[in-house]
């Protein structure tokens, strides 16, 4: 067990998370033993067992201490496999966490959900508004996998975590995909994971940027402007991506869009080689808009390593406008996506549990 | 910081160069990988895109401390 602290009460006890730095700096359920215990059962794993560690702290993960980060942001012990499930992604040492946490950059980890766990561990929402606020089980895994990073990893901001300016995103970043109305398979079946397998997909991400798009019945070829604003929007000139290269991005389609390049006859790898191939700039280009990053080679810098580094999923409420966040690009692994198969056979649903939080 | 510390645990003397901004992410670094007393010398900050002259001005004004740090890191 870990070392327990105390206080009077829970007024007391939040003041003193507050203090010691072990909230994001909003308010968390204060993690008592009763509450940890129970997020611990419904695990179904031991509270001793270790997943890995956690930098750039290198804090060692235990269910017991995801347990205490999921109690504190909110969560119902029925998320817990897919909280889980996302520390595990970014233990995965192609996630090159402790170099994500420290970077200056303003990278978060964004947590894409697929599979039957978006019901049975949620409901985790992929429509209207799925990344901002009003969606418990969206706000509270994300968080959850945020307070691990404070708490486990030691990343803090000025002296661990060194974002300049960091992005909401920081505080909770987590949707589902709307497999149901998407007219694409469903991402993890692209990503090598089986239909009834449930999978929590990990990168690091900027804040969503919008790209406005309205379609044209009248011109089949359409879509090909759509590929070209997207690409516009995930590498453009300011990013990381078109700078630095390499590194594997997020693409959010909403329903619109989708079904435009569906209609068009595009399969996601399509739309992926499609963004590529719009994603490069010339180093005349480059060497005129962002000199410090001029080579001295001719020819093109293309954003990316090839189509398979664009992430693309469909979500969200139907409009004008995707979301594209690009990233940071660095590290080992240059900003690879890790993918998890939440384990939730092991669950051990206590009636009455999900009540009991508070 | 890190750079340093896997240099210096193949037993080769190193010394850490540091900017004053990033000096806490240091120590908490250093802390994390098990040597906090890795030599470390300061830098000014910023340094990255300053011009060459400045770069080479920074690098005179140091050598003297990174040499010192070195000498006493192969005692």
């Amino acid at each position: 067990m870990t070392e327990l602290l105390n206080a009077s009460d829970e007024a007391e006890a939040l003041e003193d998370l507050h203090r010691r730095g072990l909230t994001d700096g909003l308010p968390v359920i204060i993690p008592t033993p009763a509450r940890v215990t129970r997020m611990v059962l419904a695990s179904g794993f031991d509270a001793d067992m270790v997943l890995g560690t956690m930098g750039p702290g290198h804090g060692i993960a235990t269910i017991e201490k995801v347990a205490v980060a999921a109690v504190m942001s909110g969560c119902l012990p029925d998320y817990m496999p897919v909280v889980l499930a996302a520390v595990k992604a970014v233990i995965d040492p192609i996630f090159d966490l402790t170099e994500m946490q420290a970077t200056t950059h303003c990278t978060a980890p964004l947590i894409i959900v697929n599979g039957p766990a978006r019901h049975t561990c949620g409901p985790i929402s992929s429509g209207y508004g799925a990344l901002g606020p009003g969606h418990r089980a969206n706000a509270s895994i994300g968080r959850a996998l945020r307070l691990a990073m404070i708490n486990i990893g030691g990343g803090r901001p000025g002296t661990s975590d060194m974002a300049l300016l960091g992005h909401p995103g920081k505080f909770t970043f987590c949707l589902a995909e709307d497999e149901e109305n998407s007219p694409f398979p469903p991402m993890h079946i692209d990503l090598g994971f089986e239909a009834d397998d449930s999978v929590v997909t990990v990168i690091g991400a900027e804040a969503p940027h919008s790209v406005i798009f309205s379609g044209d019945g009248d011109d089949p070829e359409s879509y090909k402007a759509l590929l070209n604003m997207l690409a516009i929007g995930i590498a453009n000139a300011g990013t990381n991506n078109a700078i630095l290269t390499g590194g594997t991005a997020t693409i959010v389609l909403n329903p619109e869009h989708a079904a435009i390049l569906d209609q068009a006859g595009l399969t996601r790898q399509d739309i992926a080689e499609g963004i590529y191939q719009r994603s490069s700039m010339t180093e005349k280009e480059i060497s005129r808009l962002a000199p410090g990053f001029a080579r001295k080679d001719s020819g093109n810098r293309d954003a990316f390593k090839g189509p398979e580094q664009l992430l693309i999923l469909m979500s969200g409420g139907s409009g004008l406008y995707s979301m594209v966040m690009p990233s940071w690009c660095a590290g080992a692994h240059k900003n690879s996506a890790s993918s998890v198969k939440v384990e939730s056979e092991f669950f051990c649903e206590v009636p009455g549990l999900a009540a009991q939080t508070i | 910081m890190r750079d340093g510390i896997n240099i210096a645990k193949l037993g080769i003397p190193a010394v850490s160069l540091v900017t004053e901004e990033f000096w806490p992410q240091g120590d908490f670094v250093a802390e994390s990988l098990g040597m906090p007393e890795i030599p470390r010398v300061q830098l000014p900050h910023p340094i990255a895109g300053t011009s060459t002259q400045n770069i080479k001005q920074v690098a005179a004004e140091i050598a003297p401390a990174v040499i010192k740090a070195l000498e006493a890191n192969n005692d």
